[in-house]
C-alpha cells in the first residue's frame, strides 16, 4: 500500500545519468565516517572499471561474483574511493534478518526509539551499501532490497510506517561466490533480475604477480612462482578441492616470504595447509611448491 | 611323513577320491574338481605324488585343488598347464605364492587368451615368492592419489598407475613406462630412500608431464640401431626437461636430487657415460673430464638456443652415437635410463612402423594426402548391424582372504539396461502395505531454516514480540509473555538402498509356509518403498544376481528419482530368483551408488535368504571375508549396513560379515516385512 502511494513523482525526481560527483561538503554527518580518505590498490584485469562506471551513471545496482579472494571487496572499496561515495559494507549470513538491515525499535529509559540499520543509512544518506556473499542470508531477507533495486528506488518502512526514498547517491552491490554455494543457497530470480552483473575471476599471471609484488612486497620472480603454484592448484578443482589457491593467499604467503621466512613453510602455512584436510591433496599442492621452489632444503642437503 | 601318505592316498584313488583313506575334506574337493572339470582332476592325480613331497599338509592340498577349480572355471586350458608344470616348481613357491601368481595371470591377461595361456605354460610364480609384491600395491594405492592430484595440477587428470610384472631375474630394476593416461612403476620402486620415496614419485610423474607437454610421441623406429634410440631419448629427456624447467623451476632442483652418477661410481661404459652425460645436461656445475661426456655437453648447449627445434637435437644424438661406436662400445641388455625416476623412453618410438627416408617430407606428404583425397560420392554401403552391449560394466576389487590382499578390478558388475516399461502380468500384488513407518522423537538436527517464533523460553529474545511486550506494559495491557525464540530442529535425512538378493535360492519356499522367498523380499520392499516419507528420505531398490565373477548383474528396480508407481512395482514384481550370490560386489556397487547421495545417513539394507556362493568360487570362506571388507569399506565411507535374513542358520556368517548388532533373522515369512520395518525405523534413528 506505502509502495504505490506516490510513483510518478519519485520517477520524476531521479536525474541519475551524468550527475556531478559527489560533493564531499553536502554530505551528511552520519555517513562521512564511511568515507575512505587513502586510494585502495586495485589492478584491473580487465574494463571492469569503465563498466562499474557505467553501471553506476544508470542507477544500476550491481552483482560481483567471482571465487573467493580475486579481489571483489578491493574491488568495491577502489570504485567507492574514486566516486567518492561512503562504503557502508555488511557481510550476510543465514541468521540476518530484515530488520538487521532496515532498522529496528530500540527501548532506552524514555520509551522506544528507531534506530536504522546499515542498508536505511545508505538509502537515506548516499552511499555505497555493499552486500557481501549477499547468497548467505535467507531469501525472504533479501527480498526488502527488491522496491530499491527497481525503478521506484524507496525503502518502506511498515514498522515505522515511513517510505524511505533513496537519496540520489544511494548504490547496491552484492557479491557472491558462485563456487561454493548449494542448491538451497542461491539468489531468486526476482531478485538476480533486478542486477547487473561482473564476472571476477583471478588475473592473468602477469598481473596476478604484479598484485603480489605490491601488496606483499616479494621479489617479482618469487611472485610469478606463487602464481605458478596457485594456478596449478586451481587445476585441481573439483577434484576434492572446492577452490584453488587465492591470491588472497599468495599475498600472506608472499608478505611472509618478504620477512624472511622459509619459502616451503610460507607456503605451507598460507597456502596450501589452510585450503584442504585431505592428506593427499596436501601433499600434490605441496608438490606443486616443490615444482616452483624446488625441494625442502633441509632433506636436500641431508641428501647431498 | 604324512605327506607321503597323502601322496600315496591321492596316487592310490584314481576314481573315487573317497574310498582310499583320503581325508575327506580333500576328497570333497577332489569329486568338486572332477566334476566340474575330468581332465584336469586326472592330470593331478597322475602328477600328485611328487607334487605331494612338497605340499605341508592337508590345507595345502586343498589349496591347490580350490585354486585348480577357479583356473579351471574361468579357463580349462590353464588349469591343464598348470598341473603340467607342478613337477618343475620349486619348493620355494609355497601355496600363497601360487595363488598369488595365478591370479595375477588370471586378472593381467584377462582379456587375452592366447597370452594367457602362454603365462601360465612358460612365466614363472617365482617371482610372487618373495612378499614385497603385496607391499608394492599397497604403496602404489598409498600414493597413487597423491601423483593423481599431482599430475592434474599439470594438465593430466586422467592418469592411471600401474605396476609391472614383477621379474624373476634380480637384476637391473626396471624403468616406468609412460602410456595412454597410464603410468607402470616397477616394483621396488624407490625402496631404501625412506622419505625420499615421494620425491621420486613426484620426479617420475613430473617427467611423464614433461614427455607428454613437449616430446613428439611415437616416432617411427624404423632401422635405427639401438644404441641410437637410446642416445636420443637420453638427449630428449634433457631437452623436455629444460623446457619443463622454464615453467617449473623447482623441477630442476627435484629431478637433480637423482643424477649421482659419477666418474668414480658409474665408469667408462656405455651405461656409465650415458649417465654421466645426464648428468651433465642438467647439471651446469658438474665437471666430467670425458671428452665423449664434454662433447655432448657443448653439442646440447649449442642446439639448446632453441629447443623446439628438434632436428638440431637429433643431429646431436646421431653425432654422439657415432663417438660411441669407435669407442666401441654399445649397450648391453641390462641397460636402463638413468637417473631412476626416467622412463625406458617407449612412449617416444614406435619400433612397429618403418623409419620413413625424411621424416619432414613423410609429413608434408600425408598433410597432402589428407587434403588431396578425392571425394568419392557417397554409394549406399549397406549397413552392418552391429551388437553392442550397452550396458553399464563397473570394477570393483575383492578381498583375497588367503593373500590377505585386494584383488583390483576383480568383480565386474553389470548394471541391467533400464527396462522397457511395459505393464506386467501375472505376479500378486503386495496389498495392505501402506502403513507408514512411524518415526516419533527423531528431530534432532539443528536446523536454522526452521525459526520458532514466540515462545515461553529459549535461546534468545524474540526483539519484535519483546518491544511489543514493552508497549503493551505501557500502555497497560497485559503483555504477551512469549519473548522468546530458537531454532527448530529436523530428522537427520537419511538415504536408503534395500538391496534384495535375486539368486536362485530365494525361489525356495520359506520352511513351514506356502510363500518362497522372493516374494516375502518383494513383499518387504513394496512396504518400504511406500512407507518412506519421500519428503526426508531417499530410498531406492536394487537387486543383484551373479554369474562367475565377470557377470554380476545388479539391476535398480527403484532408482533415488524415481517414484515408486506402477510400473516401477511391476519390474519388482517381474523380478525372478536365478544364479548366485556375490554379496561382496553387490555391496560394494551400492556403496558407490550411495556415495553420490547428499544424505546426513546413508545406509544399505540388504534382505537375503542364504550364504553369499558363487560359481566360480570353492573355497569355503572367500566370498564371506570380501562381503565383510565390502562392509567395512562401507562403514569407512560413511554407509551403515544391516542385514535381514530369513536363513535360520545364517548365525554364524552374517554374523562375521555385518557384525554383532547388524544383522536380524526373521523366524517366519509373514514377520519378515514387519521386521524389516521396525529394522529401518531402528536404524533411521540411530
Amino acid at each position: 500500500m506505502i509502495e504505490g502511494s506516490s510513483a510518478p513523482d519519485r520517477r520524476a525526481k531521479m536525474h541519475l545519468a551524468g550527475r556531478a560527483p559527489v560533493d564531499a561538503a553536502s554530505m551528511d554527518e552520519r555517513v562521512r565516517p564511511y568515507l575512505i580518505d587513502a586510494e585502495p590498490y586495485y589492478r584491473a584485469a580487465g574494463n571492469e572499471v569503465a563498466l562499474f562506471r557505467a553501471a553506476f551513471a544508470r542507477g544500476l545496482p550491481m552483482i560481483l561474483k567471482g571465487p573467493t579472494g580475486c579481489g571483489k571487496t578491493r574491488f568495491v572499496e577502489y570504485m567507492a574511493w574514486q566516486l567518492k561515495l561512503p562504503l557502508i559494507t555488511l557481510a550476510c549470513n543465514e541468521d540476518m534478518t530484515s530488520s538487521d538491515l532496515v532498522g529496528r525499535y530500540l527501548l532506552d529509559a524514555e520509551g522506544t526509539v528507531w534506530h536504522d540499520g546499515p542498508l536505511t543509512l545508505a538509502v537515506r544518506y548516499g552511499a555505497l551499501c555493499y552486500l557481501d556473499e549477499v547468497v548467505e542470508a535467507r531469501q525472504d531477507t533479501t527480498v526488502v532490497i527488491h522496491p530499491l533495486t527497481d525503478e521506484r528506488r524507496i525503502l518502506p518502512l511498515d514498522k515505522r510506517g515511513e517510505v524511505v526514498k533513496a537519496h540520489a547517491d544511494f548504490r547496491l552491490v552484492v557479491s557472491y561466490n558462485p563456487g561454493y554455494q548449494s542448491a538451497a543457497k542461491d539468489l531468486k530470480q526476482s531478485t538476480r533480475q533486478r542486477f547487473g552483473a561482473i564476472d571476477f575471476s583471478f588475473p592473468p599471471a602477469a598481473i596476478e604477480a604484479d598484485v603480489v609484488v605490491h601488496e606483499s612486497g616479494v621479489a617479482a620472480d618469487t611472485a610469478a612462482r606463487l602464481v605458478a603454484v596457485a594456478e596449478q592448484s586451481r587445476a585441481l578443482c573439483g577434484r576434492g578441492l572446492e577452490e584453488g589457491i587465492s591470491t588472497r593467499m599468495l599475498i600472506h604467503a608472499g608478505g611472509m616470504i618478504a620477512e624472511g621466512i622459509d619459502v616451503h613453510d610460507a607456503c605451507r602455512l598460507a597456502m596450501t595447509a589452510p585450503l584442504t584436510d585431505d592428506e593427499e591433496l596436501a601433499a600434490a599442492l605441496e608438490g606443486f611448491v616443490e615444482a616452483q621452489f624446488g625441494p625442502r632444503l633441509d632433506s636436500a642437503r641431508a641428501r647431498a | 611323513m604324512r605327506h607321503v601318505a597323502l601322496a600315496k592316498n591321492l596316487s592310490l584313488l584314481p576314481r573315487d577320491a573317497a574310498r582310499a583313506g583320503v581325508p575327506p575334506r580333500v576328497a570333497r574337493r577332489l569329486d568338486v574338481l572332477r566334476a566340474l572339470d575330468r581332465e584336469t582332476h586326472d592330470a593331478l592325480l597322475e602328477a600328485m605324488p611328487e607334487q605331494a613331497l612338497h605340499l605341508a599338509g592337508e590345507n595345502e592340498a586343498i589349496a591347490l585343488i580350490d585354486l585348480l577349480c577357479q583356473t579351471s572355471a574361468e579357463e580349462p586350458a590353464c588349469a591343464r598347464a598348470l598341473v603340467a608344470r607342478l613337477h618343475g616348481l620349486t619348493p620355494a613357491v609355497d601355496a600363497t605364492a601360487l595363488r598369488r601368481w595365478v591370479l595375477h595371470g588370471l586378472q593381467r591377461w584377462r582379456s587375452d587368451p592366447a597370452r594367457r595361456l602362454r603365462y601360465f605354460e612358460s612365466d614363472d610364480p617365482l617371482a610372487f615368492a618373495s612378499h614385497d609384491g603385496k607391499s608394492d600395491g599397497e604403496q602404489l594405492l598409498a600414493v597413487s592419489g597423491e601423483l593423481r592430484h599431482y599430475l592434474a595440477g599439470f594438465g593430466y587428470p586422467e592418469f592411471r598407475f600401474e605396476l609391472h610384472d614383477p621379474e624373476a631375474a634380480r637384476g637391473v630394476p626396471r624403468c616406468p613406462t609412460i602410456a595412454d593416461n597410464e603410468l607402470w612403476l616397477p616394483r621396488g620402486f624407490g625402496q631404501g630412500l625412506g622419505s625420499d620415496r615421494g620425491r621420486l614419485y613426484r620426479a617420475c610423474a613430473a617427467h611423464a608431464a614433461a614427455h607428454l607437454r613437449f616430446s613428439a610421441l611415437r616416432r617411427p623406429a624404423g632401422n635405427r640401431p639401438p644404441g641410437l634410440t637410446m642416445l636420443m631419448s637420453l638427449v630428449e629427456d634433457a631437452r623436455v626437461e629444460r623446457l619443463m624447467a622454464r615453467s617449473y623451476p623447482g623441477l630442476h632442483t627435484l629431478w637433480g636430487l637423482f643424477h649421482d652418477a659419477t666418474r668414480a661410481t658409474s665408469g667408462f661404459g656405455f651405461q656409465g657415460l650415458t649417465a654421466r652425460l645426464a648428468r651433465a645436461l642438467h647439471d651446469p656445475a658438474y665437471a666430467d673430464g670425458n671428452r665423449w661426456v664434454i662433447s655432448g655437453r657443448e653439442g646440447f648447449e649449442e642446439a639448446s638456443h632453441d629447443l623446439h627445434h628438434v632436428m638440431a637435437f637429433d643431429k646431436l644424438a646421431r653425432k654422439l652415437h657415432v663417438a660411441m661406436m669407435k669407442m666401441r662400445l654399445a649397450p648391453d641388455a641390462k641397460y636402463r635410463a638413468l637417473p631412476i625416476y626416467r622412463d625406458d623412453n617407449s612412449l617416444l618410438w614406435n619400433h612397429l612402423a618403418p623409419a620413413p627416408q625424411d621424416e619432414h617430407a613423410t609429413v608434408v606428404r600425408e598433410r597432402y594426402e589428407l587434403k588431396r583425397r578425392p571425394f568419392e560420392p557417397s554409394q549406399p554401403r549397406p549397413m552392418r548391424e552391429v551388437q553392442v552391449d550397452m550396458r553399464r560394466r563397473t570394477r570393483y576389487p575383492e578381498w583375497d582372504n588367503k593373500l590377505e590382499a585386494l584383488h583390483e578390478n576383480w568383480a565386474t558388475v553389470i548394471d541391467a539396461a533400464p527396462p522397457a516399461r511395459a505393464a506386467a502380468k501375472g505376479g500378486r500384488a503386495h496389498r495392505g502395505a501402506r502403513q507408514p513407518l512411524r518415526f516419533e522423537g527423531l528431530e534432532r538436527i539443528p536446523d536454522r531454516s526452521i525459526r520458532l517464533r514466540r515462545l515461553e523460553a529459549g535461546d534468545e529474545l524474540d526483539l519484535g514480540a519483546a518491544i511489543e511486550c514493552m508497549v503493551s506494559r505501557r500502555s497497560r495491557q497485559t503483555p504477551d509473555p512469549r519473548v522468546f525464540r530458537r531454532h527448530g530442529r529436523r530428522r537427520r535425512a537419511t538415504a536408503i538402498v534395500l538391496l534384495l538378493d535375486l539368486s536362485r535360492s530365494t525361489e525356495r519356499f520359506v520352511p513351514g509356509s506356502f510363500t518362497k522367498v522372493i516374494d516375502v523380499e518383494k513383499r518387504a520392499a513394496t512396504m518400504l518403498a511406500r512407507a518412506l516419507d519421500s519428503a526426508r528420505d531417499r530410498i531406492a531398490v536394487h537387486g543383484f544376481s551373479s554369474n562367475g565373477r565377470h557377470e554380476v548383474n545388479y539391476i535398480s528396480i527403484k532408482g533415488f528419482d524415481d517414484a515408486f508407481g506402477a510400473e516401477e512395482e511391476a519390474l519388482l514384481r517381474r523380478q525372478q530368483g536365478q544364479l548366485s550370490t556375490r554379496m561382496g560386489a553387490a555391496l560394494r556397487h551400492a556403496t558407490s551408488a550411495l556415495a553420490r547421495e547428499a544424505a546426513d545417513s546413508k545406509l544399505i539394507l540388504m534382505l537375503t535368504d542364504g550364504e553369499p556362493s558363487d560359481i566360480d568360487v570353492y573355497e569355503d570362506e572367500y566370498l564371506v571375508e570380501d562381503a565383510r571388507h565390502a562392509v567395512a569399506q562401507a562403514a569407512g565411507q560413511g554407509v551403515k549396513t544391516f542385514c535381514l535374513t530369513l536363513d535360520r542358520q545364517a548365525d554364524a556368517y552374517v554374523r562375521r560379515i555385518f557384525g554383532a548388532r547388524n544383522y536380524l533373522i526373521a523366524e517366519r515369512a509373514a514377520s519378515f516385512a514387519g521386521r524389516a520395518g521396525q529394522a529401518l525405523v531402528k536404524l533411521i534413528a540411530q
